[in-house]
């Protein structure tokens, strides 16, 4: 056969991935002027409708009216207060409940006789809506930080500890054994092997927890408080002032996604070996 | 000869290991009186029937499983199991993804309390005899799997381990890749002076490489026969050539009743 024969490909290559019209789009850049291209779609809409009269602005608020009372509400200050006071109940709320969570889960690696005897009580606690626990909650530790923080730590704490106990039981066994070879001590295991191979699981769940946080302060506020984004969510509606109530939603969005983001950063630098490759993502 | 002087002394010897394992139906024995010695700087491969509990006897030597009866004797001392002063490998190369290839290599350096400075020059020195210069502070996922089967190894010689036990270590890779490290781990053996025990269901790779064969039974094991491999050429393709290597390859596979031809009526 001729070397010429050889060169014809017999069928056509098969394209994959995007054409070169999505690929140009398809930049940081191209990808940040689509999503804000959407959100000033539906806030162009919105005031639209409201402006028409196809939506009631007493019972929706109106973006215009939303900008407006939160350059109101940052000029007076109270939004910078409201705002601290949510971040640091679900930041302290967040720490407390992760650390102590994932520490104790970690630590029932130790004996498998210990995790066996306190799983149904685990389990059991984490099977009643910590929510619920909130009236209590006020109750015991009063209307102040300490009570938003509480709330927080019962929604984190569990499931760290049940997230982080999995992780440690689900490490590598063979990885154990080698160390163990190496005449490697109980504790000696524990830092080599079970808490480096936990830590994705842990960071995972980092960003669950910090939505739970939030979730935990904001809930505590509404029940009683006299300051926080929860307070003042609750207040404004009861006020039908619905332009507030949409700011106090966008700014506890605003701080669920820096929180987010921050995790991200953490990740990136406890974790450089999960970085190595993200181009190996198969395109169909 | 004279080299057979000093290697024909017992380094290992088992003497009637039994171990058996709790199950539904009550225990299950797997090592039914287990008899065999290790000499100094031997090669002694382990050969059995698939599920013959072949890596239950590397977990005794290793102190990872303690036997329900029997004894060990080490250079003439009675010992419970090698931990610390064992190598171990597996077909798995076990890297720790979340360290470089310099920081898994240091792993046995660290566990015997070396000086940080004195294990990075001795892991730097080893990555270089081996051919893994360059990819000090690459993580395991990115390389190939004969790259990280040769960081494995490095990191089972490097603590100086009086037995190296490797079980299947080259039985997750393609031929080629084999071929070269089963010739990389036969020439630190000898530059090393080391004794290995190797667990194998490969009777190709037992033959070439080993300098004698234990052959283990069905389960309840205990052993069949030991055999001696006497080949002119020890690499890995010039112990396959060999005119013996087909003799001792029946003779393996007579033993563990494998079919090599089929039967005409």
């Amino acid at each position: 056969m001729s070397s010429h024969a050889l060169d014809q490909p017999k069928v056509a290559p098969v394209r994959r991935g995007p054409g070169p019209m999505a690929r140009a789009i398809d930049t940081t850049l191209g990808r940040g002027l689509i999503q804000i291209a959407a959100v000033a779609i539906v806030l162009a809409c919105w005031q639209a409708a409201v402006d028409a009269g196809w939506l009631t602005e007493f019972l929706v608020g109106a973006p215009l009216g939303i900008w407006r009372m939160f350059h109101a509400q940052l000029a007076s200050g109270d939004l910078a207060i409201d705002t601290w006071t949510t971040l640091v109940e679900a930041i302290l709320g967040f720490v407390i409940g992760t650390v102590a969570g994932s520490a104790i889960g970690l630590g029932l690696w130790y004996s498998t006789f210990v995790a066996r005897v306190v799983e149904p009580f685990i389990v059991a606690i984490n099977s009643v809506p910590k929510i619920a626990l909130a009236p209590i909650v006020i109750l015991w530790f009063g209307t102040g930080l300490v009570s938003k923080v509480a709330l927080a730590v019962s929604l984190t704490a569990l499931v760290a500890l049940i997230a982080a106990y999995g992780a440690a039981r689900d490490a590598d066994p063979d990885l154990q054994a080698l160390l163990a070879s190496m005449g490697a001590t109980k504790n000696r295991i524990f830092r080599s092997v079970i808490v480096p191979s936990t830590l994705p699981a842990i960071i995972g769940l980092f960003r669950i927890n910090i939505g739970f946080a939030l979730v935990g302060a904001v809930v505590g506020e509404f029940i009683s408080s006299q300051r926080g984004l929860g307070h003042m969510i609750y207040t404004a509606s009861s006020l039908y002032d619905l332009d507030s109530v949409w700011v106090g939603l966008f700014v506890l969005m605003a701080v669920g996604f820096v929180l987010y983001h921050l995790i991200d950063l953490v990740e990136r630098r406890i974790l450089p070996w999960r970085q190595v490759s993200t181009a190996g993502q198969v395109q169909v | 000869m004279t080299a057979n002087d000093t290697s024909r002394t017992i380094q290992l010897s088992l003497r009637d290991i039994r171990k058996s394992f709790p199950a539904r139906s009550g225990p299950v024995p797997v090592l039914d009186g287990l008899d065999f010695d290790i000499h100094e700087r031997d090669f002694v491969s382990i050969i059995g029937p698939s599920g013959c509990g072949k890596t239950t006897v590397f977990n005794v030597i290793a102190g990872l499983l303690e036997p329900d009866s029997g004894s060990m004797t080490f250079r003439g001392e009675p010992v419970a199991g090698l931990r610390g002063r064992v190598g171990y490998m597996m077909q798995k190369d076990l890297l720790f993804p979340w360290r470089t290839v310099l920081g898994n290599v240091m792993l046995g350096l660290e566990m015997k309390g070396v000086e940080p400075k004195q294990a990075l020059d001795t892991a730097r020195e080893y990555l270089s005899t081996f051919g893994l210069s360059g990819f000090e502070n690459a993580y395991p996922k990115t390389l190939s799997g004969g790259m990280r089967q040769r960081a494995a190894l490095i990191r089972t010689l490097i603590t100086d381990p009086d037995i190296l036990l490797l079980d299947e270590p080259f039985s997750a890779l393609d031929y080629q890749t084999r071929l070269y490290l089963e010739g990389v781990l036969l020439d630190a053996v000898e530059t090393f002076n080391k004794t290995v025990v190797l667990v194998t269901h490969d009777i190709d790779e037992a033959v070439a490489l080993s300098k004698r064969v234990v052959v283990l039974g069905n389960r309840p094991t205990r052993v069949k026969a030991v055999h001696d491999i006497v080949l002119a050429d020890r690499s890995p393709i010039g112990a396959r050539s060999d005119p013996a290597f087909s003799d001792y390859f029946h003779t393996l596979c007579g033993e563990l009743d494998i079919q090599t031809r089929r039967k005409v009526a």
